[in-house]
């Protein structure tokens, strides 16, 4: 259960969707243009084209091709590129959840945090958004300038699982 | 290190939030100057229950008034702010 | 077999030895000298509480001081020495203490730091050769520590029957379990007395635990207790001393558990009587660990003193091993230990031991109020049992007084924490009071202190139990008193005239045992304690070796020098080529907020104190931010993109305290806004152009003409979309050019390629400082440093009239606007010396500082000394002569205080 590899993915068009006012309506036009559901706290949801992920609570973390939001939005909400700052990075194989509690302090070997759940933590003083794809890949999305020394920090770590 | 049940996430470390300060030391965008001299100023440091407002920061980075005792570190109650939020 | 070493000669031990029980195989008792009369000491015990068989271990970084030697497990190689002697173990010129000991009783320390300086200064160097522990390595520990969270249902502390049992318990019950144990095996008091329930149980309990889905941590101690059932374990995953396996040698855990399941047992007490911290005297269970665990008997003729039945179980192994127990003493009366087959002396208790070269030779006793002596070269001695509240107690917890045991046993917690086990029931035993001479009989054995220096405490005043702790250092040592409180407390408690349990109790608190330094850093044990933020541009600029400033967590160029130019010649280069040609340089730590939606403008009016409504479309301006009490707290440029749209930047050490305020503002003070302000520092990398040729430069890389100074627009450079801000912070023509951070590269180089073809430069942090006090502009963290408001920074002029904004309330305290306060002013050097940054503005040597210097710099062109500051009532006093003086750096520069700016004071540089 310790085996993890960590992989850069390449650039993605990363929004921040926010909506300040009738949320509801708001769902109701998301729903009816994406086909899926504005996930709910701790939760993702999407396809292939456009995964959203609940970022804060009137916050998603769009990623892919946003252009069919701009026109369900009208006044209740905006869409801001956030993507040149965010660094995605894989942890595939089994040991993820072993890894993430390496200098965490969030409980990601939990059962209950399963595929298509998210959570926004600090790990070794790296704030990280995480989210489950399978059973054997998470994703974390982290700040760029901090990105290299939490890849640093991840690769250290991952030698001395087992212990 | 406190464990503090955020009003969006659950249960979550210490570590992710921030105590930014107390309810009452809070200036009214239309305060009068006497206001903002007294809130600023002269207020209460309770030796026990007092209404803190913390941030989940390296969280969800919402706010909420947190209920705590000060002596025990009792959170007595915690309180969502902010604007209306999708279930 | 395995090899170790002690004090350089080289000794073998058999597997699963502890180093002490490998010592005591291989004949050794005099293992270490006591921390103040550096009296012979060997071991006492056979677990986590031993004060006296301190040792260090290791070599090298991996060095270990202080290590007890009944805590560290013997590997091949290991390397063992003894501590505070000098010249050798046996022989040690430090022993005459023990003969002067009146010199340094109870108080002494507290005496001399509360005397006279002079009394110090005498004695420390004395004290400092002589008093002490092993010494801290020197060289830096080349091993990692590893720092881990884990959550649980249940955490058992504890793996004897007790905590196997409750652990078993719960992870059948389908709980997450989590099950530790300081020692390298389970089983704990099973081990000592495998007679009562076997290994095989042991084991097949713990196969149950982790079949089940329980975790099993062994080696790892539970040293914290914190809040909200926060419990904080160490972990050995080397020996001290030991080359690690994969680099980590021991793991730092952070559990937090549902429920804590304390099952820490219990620690035998020794008893205070004379000479009782000879080697040869050993507590009564910690024998009978030896004989089972280890078969190592540590004494051929035994004498047992004792108040209770647990230490008739040590008499028969001594027996079954060959050993002949020659006496036990017990202090209770008859019957007592009648029908154990043994010599029992009933109302016997140790009045002294007599030794030679280090060994026990005799024990003398009062047996019902008459002395005997017996010879014997072991001691075995257990004087009850004191439960290991710590966790309990550093939980919040309160304890009851067990009268039958003797002992404090947890009671209430405000934690979901209980006690089992013999943590919460400890054996009956017979009430003792020492009837020994006070002198010698040790009650810390570490800190050396006896029950005489308690007894002067006492008749010097000393009266609560806190005082008495601290006066004669009694529980203060690496120990935490782990074997001595309860013997202080007692006799506390007969000086006062009160019963043990109302004489108060001192605080427990972390860690239980002691914890390495490296173990809390974690990660950040080895470089900076923090992470480098890097900038999207790093290697970009790490090309061009420039020098690195630190800015908050940021790296950041401060200069490119060319050959071999130093940083003072490079950033005057840097800077002359802005002035005369063109420079670029990277601005993308600067703090930048997109702020959209109906109600953007408004929002922004909250935060800033400037107008922002009154933008058009494409258009910029300066803007400053206040706390709630008026004060300037940071200041940037706001910019409108589109119709509900705006950019506002601020400064980069201000980026995260601006980021919780802009939320602070949104969520907490304006829910009700139509408004999504979001971080988008990291988003956008900037680079600005600035010169007389900034505009040509523009021109070709965008192909149209440049926005005039304060627009805005939106462009592409090298292919990629940018946004273009016509803003100077040099006082020259100049451009930031914002492009989303991951395609920065390819906008650097286009824009490079241009600034060098129109014979620019590169500058960095030292050259735009230079720029910016010529020009006049205020950085936050100088000029603007909390205690200005905007009068003081003469930006009054642009506060927003009709108010609303945070800090206008706080900003009409009347105190605000009354004279005296310090203002913003520029200096010009007239005596020809360079004005010293932080000096302070007098009239003349000697009197009160008016003010001080902010930021001194040079003029970029033309040369000469000249500064910022800050001056009571500056803006009256254009003109006057003052004196900048730093005495901490021996400098000083006669100044004219002039208008706060040196350069093209019209500002018609930045108009085309």
């Amino acid at each position: 259960m310790t085996d993890v590899t960590i992989t850069l993915l390449p650039a993605s068009p990363l929004h921040a969707l926010e909506i300040w006012s009738n949320p509801a309506s708001v769902a109701k036009r998301f729903k009816a243009a994406c086909g899926f559901a504005l996930p709910a706290t701790g939760c993702s949801d999407g396809n292939d084209k456009l995964r959203v992920i609940r970022y804060e609570p009137t916050v998603w973390l769009v990623e892919g091709d946003a252009s069919a939001l701009s026109g369900i939005l009208w006044d209740d909400g905006a869409l801001t590129a956030i993507g040149g700052g965010i660094v995605r990075i894989r942890l595939s194989g089994d040991g993820w959840r072993t890894l993430l509690m390496e200098g965490g302090v969030f409980d990601a070997e939990s059962p209950s945090f399963a595929a298509g759940c998210s959570a926004a933590t600090i790990i070794d003083h790296v704030n990280v958004r995480l989210h489950v794809v399978d059973d054997d890949i998470c994703d974390a999305y982290v700040p760029l300038s901090y990105s290299e020394a939490i890849i640093h920090f991840w690769k250290t770590a991952a030698l001395s699982l087992a212990l | 290190m406190m464990q503090i049940t955020c009003p969006h996430c659950g249960p979550r470390a210490q570590a992710e939030f921030v105590y930014e300060r107390t309810v009452d030391s809070v200036v009214a965008l239309d305060a009068s100057p006497e206001d903002a001299m007294r809130t600023l100023f002269t207020r209460d440091n309770p030796r026990g229950v007092d209404d803190e407002i913390w941030r989940h920061t390296y969280g969800c980075r919402a706010w909420m008034v947190v209920t705590r005792h000060r002596v025990t570190n009792e959170i007595s109650a915690i309180r969502a702010v902010g604007p209306e939020v999708l279930p | 077999m395995i090899n170790f070493s002690f004090d350089g000669k080289n000794y073998t031990a058999q597997k699963g030895d502890t180093l002490a029980a490998a010592l005591l195989r291989n004949g050794i008792g005099l293992v270490g000298r006591s921390f103040k009369y550096h009296r012979p000491r060997g071991i006492m015990t056979a677990g986590v509480e031993e004060p006296n068989a301190l040792v260090t271990i290791g070599e090298g970084g991996r060095t270990e001081p202080n290590t007890r030697a009944t805590d560290v497990f013997v590997y091949e190689g290991l390397v063992a020495k003894s501590q505070n002697r000098w010249p050798n173990l046996s022989f040690d010129i430090g022993a005459v203490f023990g003969l002067a000991a009146p010199v340094i009783s109870a108080g002494f320390y507290y005496k001399t730091f509360f005397g006279s300086a002079k009394r110090w200064m005498f004695y420390e160097h004395f004290i400092r050769r002589a008093a002490g522990l092993g010494n801290a390595p020197t060289e830096t520990d080349p091993d990692r520590f590893s720092q881990r969270a884990a959550f649980c249902d249940v955490l058992v502390v504890g793996a004897g029957p007790a905590g196997l049992s409750a652990a078993l318990e719960a992870v059948e019950a389908g709980k997450r379990v989590i099950l530790v144990e300081q020692d390298n095996i389970l089983g704990s008091s099973l081990i000592r007395d495998p007679q009562e329930l076997d290994g095989a149980w042991v084991e097949a309990t713990a196969e149950r635990i982790r079949a089940a889905g329980g975790r099993i941590l062994t080696r790892t101690t539970a040293s914290g207790y914190w809040e909200h059932d926060l419990v904080t374990l160490t972990q050995r995953i080397a020996e001290p001393g030991q080359i690690p396996l994969q680099g980590v040698a021991q793991r730092l855990w952070h559990i937090r558990a549902a429920k804590v399941i304390l099952a820490t047992g219990s620690i035998e007490r020794p008893m205070a009587f004379a000479h009782n911290d000879r080697p040869g005297v050993m507590l009564s269970q910690a024998v009978r660990t030896y004989v089972h665990r280890f078969g190592v008997v540590p004494g051929k003729r035994v004498v047992i003193a004792t108040n209770n039945d647990d230490a008739y179980k040590t008499a028969h192994a001594l027996q079954a091993a060959g050993a002949e127990v020659v006496a036990i003493l017990d202090a209770r009366p008859a019957p007592a230990g009648a029908d154990s087959g043994l010599p029992v002396h009933n109302n016997a208790v140790p009045l002294s031991t007599e030794g030679a070269r280090h060994c026990l030779k005799s024990v003398t006793a009062l047996v019902d109020g008459q002395a005997q002596s017996w010879h014997a070269d072991l001691l075995a001695v257990s004087g009850g049992f004191t439960p290991v509240v710590h966790l309990h107690m550093q939980a919040g917890g309160t304890l009851d007084w067990n009268d039958a045991a003797q002992a404090f046993v947890p009671a209430i917690s405000r934690q979901n924490v209980t006690t089992i086990g013999g943590a919460a029931d400890p054996k009956p035993v017979f009430k003792m009071v020492p009837v020994s001479k006070p002198k010698k009989s040790f009650i810390d054995f570490q800190n050396d202190v006896t029950l005489s220096d308690v007894d002067l405490a006492w008749a010097e005043g000393y009266r609560s139990v806190e005082h008495l702790k601290r006066y004669t250092t009694l529980g203060m040592a690496t120990d935490q008193g782990k074997l001595s409180n309860m013997a202080a407390l007692g006799r506390l408690a007969e000086k006062q005239g009160v019963a043990i349990h109302e004489a108060g109790l001192t605080t427990f608190r972390p860690p239980y045992t002691p914890v390495t330094m490296g173990l809390l850093a974690g990660a950040g044990a080895k470089d900076a304690g923090a992470h480098v933020r890097r900038l999207a541009l790093y290697d970009v600029h790490a090309a061009k070796n420039p020098i690195w400033q630190p800015l908050g967590y940021w790296f950041r160029p401060r200069a490119y020098p060319a050959g071999s130019e130093t940083l003072a010649q490079a950033a005057l280069r840097e800077a002359k080529a802005v002035r005369s040609t063109v420079g670029m340089t990277d601005v993308s730590t600067l703090a930048k907020f997109e702020v959209s939606g109906p109600d953007a403008a408004a929002f922004l009016e909250i935060i800033c104190a400037t107008t922002v409504n009154k933008l058009a479309v494409g258009r910029g301006r300066y803007t400053f931010m206040l706390r709630e009490d008026g004060f300037v707290f940071d200041d940037g440029t706001v910019w409108r993109l589109e119709e509900n749209r705006y950019l506002l930047t601020s400064s980069t050490g201000g980026a995260d305290r601006m980021a919780t305020h802009i939320s602070y503002v949104r969520q907490y003070l304006c829910p009700h806004l139509r408004v999504s302000a979001v971080n988008v520092q990291e988003h956008y990398a900037g680079i600005a152009v600035a010169g007389p040729k900034a505009k040509v430069a523009l021109s070709a890389l965008i192909g149209e003409e440049p926005p005039r100074h304060m627009s805005t627009v939106p462009a592409v450079i090298a292919g990629v979309p940018v946004i273009i801000l016509a803003a100077s912070y040099s006082g020259e023509r100049a451009f930031e050019i914002y492009v989303e951070a991951s395609h920065a590269g390819a906008v650097w180089a286009a824009c490079e390629t241009e600034v060098m073809e129109q014979d620019g430069a590169l500058y960095g942090l030292e050259a735009m400082e230079f720029l910016r006090i010529e020009k006049g502009h205020l950085v936050v963290g100088g000029e603007v440093d909390g205690r200005m408001t905007p009068h003081d920074l003469a930006l009054d002029k642009m506060l927003n009239k009709t108010g609303g904004y945070v800090g206008a309330s706080g900003l009409s305290r009347p105190a605000l606007s009354e004279t005296g306060r310090r203002q913003l002013v520029g200096l010009e050097a007239i005596d020809g010396n360079n004005i010293p940054e932080g000096a302070m503005l007098v009239t003349h040597e000697g009197v009160s500082p008016q003010g001080h210097v902010s930021a001194a710099a040079f003029r970029i062109i033309e040369g000469g000394s000249i500064a910022l500051g800050q001056l009571t009532d500056g803006f009256a006093r254009h003109g006057e002569e003052l004196i900048a003086t730093s005495p901490t750096r021996g400098q000083k520069a006669r100044v004219r205080v002039v208008a706060p700016h040196f350069y093209d004071t019209a500002g018609e540089r930045y108009r085309d």
